[in-house]
């Protein structure tokens, strides 16, 4: 409840509820995307690097375990070769026999030479000159001393197991001096006479480059292998680096205690995997750069942050969709009571388009609508009806004191013999009957309401026979127009009855009609007696019925012309007290049907 | 009608999207295949020479390392400027102009003008090993001559009995690695100056520099040193000596090493030889070329060093990493 409470407070807040929910829903979906971005982002990079990182580590002792048995398998040439009965007869034989078995050797060494591309040099040879190499077509390069050669004397140092040389440079031979790795044994004398011999295997680098290189992790990954001395035994740079053009993380790596470790920062950063060999004492390094190795997750990365995106587009167009969704038929409906509002109830009628809240609520305002309508029929339809019997009412209200001295006018007449008079005025008598009675229009034209008030001042003029002259000006260009019944003749006996009759003198009475734009004005002028200022603000007050007239009082004919025809017409009054009084009258020429608009 | 539009919007930003992905995938590959050109002019193309061939060597580890396509074009031989400058002006008609041009220029002077009219064309240019007269280069990767001279000089000065005299097998007259060495070469000599007797150019032959050796032998009996200024030099004039069996009245010295005169150290006959570092300078030369058209600093002159090999030390673990190229 009170939940619900704080967020009706904090939808308020927003102008509209389109953007209320727009807002809400594209803050949700953002934070659950970008959470979710985030977290997988993380977990994919983790779970790469990871992966990687055993992947190399493998990697690097699958490498060592490859170099392991190429040695292995190198041992076994050098065995084979060292356990020949003709290397005994060579080396410590003499004359023909040494030099017969000298021949078996050779092609021995050409039969294997010919097989492995990657032994460079293969002899063997002992410290007092006697040496055999490779086809027979190599020699000994004299100005050397044999048993300075590091793998010479390590091999009749250690006489029972075989030497395995670093990267170094083969002198022995005379010509060429390549970079070889050094396989070599000691071979005693069997009969003990003799100094030992050593049978060396030269071997170059394609086997164990291939056995490296291919195995390096990524574009700039690559594999290395030093020496327990740190000694570089092959790195892919290795010219680089003995040329000083290149550093290599050798110290780094040797003082190294687990089987990995991180160098440098960046993009330079490095991955070091090192796997050592029990066997060749070698160490196996595969390096790596992170920055490939989080290639892929920077790839993945990019992708989820391009997905991140259009989910959120998505998102947001279809939240803004469904926010519309919603609002729309509110917005529907507030357009529709703002037409209501200005009076226009066709507006009422509001298309149904949903099923939900929103939708009952338009149904039930569209009900509303029609019954308000309904009710505004009905009651423009009685003020109507009221009217008419209010009228009819008026009709019928002859003054019966008009009608009677009127009458007693004729009979005084008759008896004095004034016949021409006597007719004239039962004939306005009867005309102003015909009119009251006949009529049973609510409009007349003009011409027929002035005549009635003429046929009624000639009548009041024959009554009041030295009190009362009138004038009629009509303009005949609105003769033809409509004006409701019994407007001016109530304000003529007015006129009479509270202007004229009080005065000395003989009155003047003028009726003036004319029109003025789209109005039209009657101008009723007498210069009786005048009214004051507060008889002139009193003469709209509804008690004040002129019961000696027929009793249609001022307030009766205003409210009927304002009923008719609208607020801004109506009546004036203008007089001062002593010279007369002039009551304007102003109805519009066409009538404007003012109950239809209402 | 409403939703239909979303639709249409939504199909529009999905568009978009993979179309921004495909700009940005096309953009980096445009970017990876537009690829640095090198044209490098060494001296001379000689697999007897050691020099060259690791210097050449070198040049190409470096573009592959970083990434250039390098084109190495050389005369026949070490005095042969006219085809250096038949070369240069190859590359001036060339429609597709290489980014930068990598020389060891011949001749100090012959070439200054067409290497000036490259320049012109906004190629830049690259000095390796040898110099011109003029200084117009961006860069400059070398060994500092003045001072393998001089470690030259001091060392045959060391080797000089009282009395015995001096001469000097140059390589190519007029170009700037000899005129810098035989300078140096004399003030390493530094007291024993006056030992000094001439200096003669074989023209990076090996058979003039043996020729020519010859004749100082016979020239000056009492002759004690001959130093060779380059490989070919030092080489023709070692073979002289030692066809002479005259190894233990002169000592053989030089600028340079190969495979042959390593052979002739054990032997006996040469007494020392200042190496440079040739991959050293081949790979500096194009790695400095290559990062200069990145944008990156560089400098403008470099030293690749040298280094003095006597017997004693031939085999140390060091000397043997710049004796014996690895291969």
């Amino acid at each position: 409840m009170n939940k619900n409470r704080h967020a009706g407070v904090l939808l308020g807040k927003f102008r509209s509820i389109q953007n209320a929910i727009f807002l809400v829903m594209a803050l949700l979906v953002l934070s659950a995307i970008g959470i979710v971005t985030v977290i997988s982002l993380n977990f994919t990079r983790t779970s790469i690097y990871e992966n990687t990182i055993t992947y190399t580590r493998q990697l690097t002792g699958q490498v060592n375990s490859d170099i392991d048995s190429y040695i292995n398998y190198m041992e076994n040439i050098s065995s084979m070769l060292a356990e020949n009965s003709d290397v005994q007869k060579f080396l410590f034989g003499s004359g023909i026999q040494a030099e017969e078995a000298g021949e078996q050797l050779m092609s021995q060494f050409a039969t294997v030479l010919n097989s492995r591309s990657d032994i460079y040099n293969l002899g063997i040879l002992q410290a007092n000159g006697k040496a055999l190499f490779n086809k027979g077509n190599s020699y000994i390069n004299s100005y050397v001393d044999i048993s300075q050669l590091a793998w010479y004397k390590e091999a009749v140092e250690n006489k029972d197991s075989i030497c395995l040389s670093s990267a170094h440079v083969q002198h022995v031979i005379s010509g060429e001096r390549p970079w070889v790795i050094t396989l070599s044994r000691y071979i005693p004398d069997q009969t003990g006479k003799k100094e030992g011999g050593v049978l060396f295997v030269d071997l170059n680098y394609s086997a164990i480059r291939k056995l490296c290189d291919d195995s390096s992790v990524g574009k700039k990954g690559y594999i290395f292998i030093i020496d327990k001395e740190g000694n570089i035994v092959y790195h892919p740079q290795q010219q680089q680096l003995y040329n000083e053009l290149q550093t290599e993380n050798i110290e780094e790596v040797m003082n190294c205690t687990s089987d990995y470790l991180e160098l440098g920062k960046g993009d330079s950063k490095k991955l070091y995997t090192v796997s050592r060999s029990e066997k060749t004492g070698w160490t196996v390094v595969s390096c790596s750069y992170t920055s490939e190795l989080l290639k892929r997750s920077n790839q993945a990365q990019e992708l989820y942050m391009l997905m991140a995106v259009i989910l959120v587009a998505v998102a947001l167009i279809i939240s803004s969709i469904v926010s519309k969704g919603i609002t729309r038929p509110i917005h529907k409906l507030q357009s529709s009571m703002a037409l209501i509002q200005e009076g226009d109830f066709q507006a009422g009628n509001v298309e149904v388009d949903s099923r939900n809240e929103i939708g009952s609520l338009t149904e039930t305002f569209n009900v509303m609508t029609q019954k308000i309508q309904e009710l505004m029929v009905q009651i423009i339809e009685e003020q109507q009806a009221k009217r008419k019997s209010e009228l009819k009412a008026l009709q019928s209200q002859i003054n019966p004191h008009f009608l009677y001295n009127t009458l007693d006018s004729i009979i005084w007449m008759a008896e004095e013999g004034k016949n021409e008079e006597v007719v004239v005025m039962t004939a306005s008598l009867a005309k102003l009957f015909r009119q009251i009675i006949s009529n049973e229009e609510e409009e007349i034209s003009i011409f027929q309401e002035v005549e009635y008030c003429r046929n009624y001042l000639i009548i009041q003029k024959m009554r009041y026979k030295d009190k009362l002259e009138f004038e009629i000006d009509l303009d005949p260009d609105i003769k033809g127009e409509k004006i409701i019944k019994l407007v001016l003749q109530p304000l003529i006996e007015n006129a009479i009855y509270h202007g004229l009759k009080y005065k000395e003198s003989k009155g003047m009475l003028i009726l003036k009609g004319y029109g003025l734009e789209d109005d039209i004005i009657f101008e009723i002028i007498d210069n009786g007696v005048g009214m004051d200022q507060d008889t002139m603000e009193h003469i709209f007050e509804r008690h004040k019925v002129n019961y000696r007239s027929n009793g249609v009082g001022v307030y009766n004919v205003e409210r009927r012309i304002r009923l008719s025809y609208g607020q801004e017409y109506g009546i004036s009054y203008k007089s001062k007290l002593g010279e007369g009084t002039v009551a304007t009258v102003k109805i519009p020429k066409e009538r404007r049907d003012v109950h239809e608009k209402a | 009608m409403k939703k239909h539009k979303g639709w249409i919007v939504l199909i529009f930003m999905m568009i978009l999207a993979l179309s921004v992905v495909g700009i940005y995938g096309y953009r980096r590959q445009i970017k990876e295949s537009k690829e640095i050109t090198l044209v490098y002019i060494p001296k001379i193309i000689d697999e007897t020479n050691d020099f060259w061939t690791t210097l050449i060597a070198g040049a190409n580890t470096a573009a592959e390392e970083y990434g250039a396509v390098l084109e190495v074009k050389a005369p026949e031989s070490e005095t042969d400027y006219e085809g250096q400058n038949a070369y240069l002006k190859e590359i001036l008609e060339r429609e597709e102009k290489p980014d930068a041009l990598l020389i060891s220029p011949v001749s100090y002077t012959q070439s200054t003008e067409l290497l000036k009219e490259i320049k012109a064309q906004g190629i830049r240019l690259v000095m390796i090993d040898s110099n011109i007269d003029e200084n117009i280069e961006d860069i400059q990767v070398s060994t500092d001559n003045l001072e393998a001279g001089k470690k030259l000089g001091e060392y045959a000065a060391s080797l000089l009995e009282e009395g015995k005299k001096v001469a000097v097998v140059g390589h190519v007259e007029g170009s700037s690695t000899a005129i810098e060495r035989e300078q140096g070469f004399r003030e390493g000599l530094g007291d024993k100056a006056d030992a000094f007797t001439e200096v003669v150019y074989c023209g990076s032959q090996y058979e003039k520099a043996y020729e020519l050796a010859a004749e100082l032998m016979e020239k000056y009996p009492d002759l004690g040193v001959i130093a060779g200024l380059n490989e070919y030099s030092a080489r023709g004039a070692a073979r002289a000596v030692r066809d002479a069996g005259a190894q233990d009245q002169i000592s053989m010295v030089g600028i340079d090493s190969s495979q042959e005169e390593i052979n002739l150290m054990e032997q006996g006959i040469f007494k020392g030889f200042v190496i440079q570092k040739p991959f050293k300078m081949g790979y500096l030369g194009v790695k400095y070329t290559i990062e200069m058209l990145k944008g990156e600093e560089v400098p403008r002159q470099v030293d690749a060093g040298s280094e003095l090999v006597t017997p004693e030390n031939m085999y140390t673990g060091e000397n043997e990493k710049l004796l014996f190229p690895f291969k």
